[in-house]
């Protein structure tokens, strides 16, 4: 009897030693990096993976479709650096204007020599 | 003492003319509450032929959404060297932009024309929302826009 529960203890030992690292290799994780009892520990990680719940879609190209004659599908990631926020804190930028204040009017005509344009929003 | 006459005379003659070419205007925008993001408006100028003559204010800073402000990006091209200096951020839903500046005097009663093109994030575009003949009768009478421009007027 002794003799049978040695043995059985022995090929279970033997069956696990063997069994789940080959179970592992098979399931190897995402990383590529192979641990030899990965899915004991890692197998609910498998069942339940990781949601962000995020809205942090760049919504600054969302000017509607239906109307746009050049819908912003740029995916320019220079640009959508600069588009983030409202606060047009690319002033550097060649693409944009110089904003009120930092450079003469244009010379277009419309303009006196009086003081330059100035603008409120109430 | 003469001497100082005649120079008074002179600095008098040479500044009178600079004075009254043009003259301070206001122009007040007052946008519907649309609900949306801020307003992208171009103001901008067409003689009597509709030929664009200038930009007056650009509300909006990134130039790539001027092409939504589609006659003046038709008109100007897009160049962002027509309003340099006088741009300013973009306008929120149910705010009023009022925008001082000294305007050519030339400009009034001779077939001129103040247009506004307007564009919303994620909303229809909106080009000539409002087209605002400049006479000095038109001063002080607002018109209403299309979509988003409640109210546009012109004080001098």
């Amino acid at each position: 009897m002794k003799k049978t529960l040695t043995l059985l203890a022995a090929s279970t030992a033997l069956t696990a030693a063997i069994g789940v690292p080959a179970w592992s290799a098979m399931q190897a994780p995402a990383d590529g990096v192979v641990r030899p009892v990965a899915a004991l520990f890692e197998d609910a990680a498998q069942a339940m993976p990781l949601v962000l719940a995020s809205d942090d879609d760049d919504d600054d190209d969302r000017w509607r479709e239906g109307s746009r004659r050049g819908h912003d599908d740029d995916d320019d990631d220079d640009e959508d650096d600069c588009d983030d926020d409202d606060d047009d804190d690319c002033r550097g930028s060649a693409r944009n204007p110089a904003p009120a204040g930092t450079v003469a009017p244009p010379r277009n005509g419309l303009f006196g020599n009086g003081a330059p344009p100035q603008a409120q929003v109430n | 003492m003469k001497s100082l006459l005649a120079s008074l005379a002179l600095t008098t003659a040479l500044t009178l003319p600079g004075l009254a070419l043009a003259r301070p205007v206001t122009l007040t925008t007052t946008l519907n509450t649309y609900g949306g993001d801020g307003a992208y408006l171009a103001l901008y100028v067409t003689d009597a032929s509709g030929a664009y003559v200038g930009s007056l204010w650009m509300a909006g800073g990134k130039s790539k959404y001027y092409e939504h402000l589609s006659d003046w990006h038709r008109a100007t091209g897009g160049d962002t060297a027509q309003v340099n200096g006088i741009t300013g951020a973009s306008v929120g839903s149910g705010r009023t932009l009022e925008i001082t500046l000294d305007l050519a005097d030339a400009l009034f009663d001779a077939g001129y024309t103040i247009h506004i093109d307007a564009a919303v994030e994620d909303m229809r575009d909106s080009p000539n929302e409002v087209a605002v003949p400049l006479t000095t009768d038109g001063a002080g009478t607002p018109v209403s826009g299309r979509r988003y421009i409640a109210s546009f007027g012109y004080d001098m």
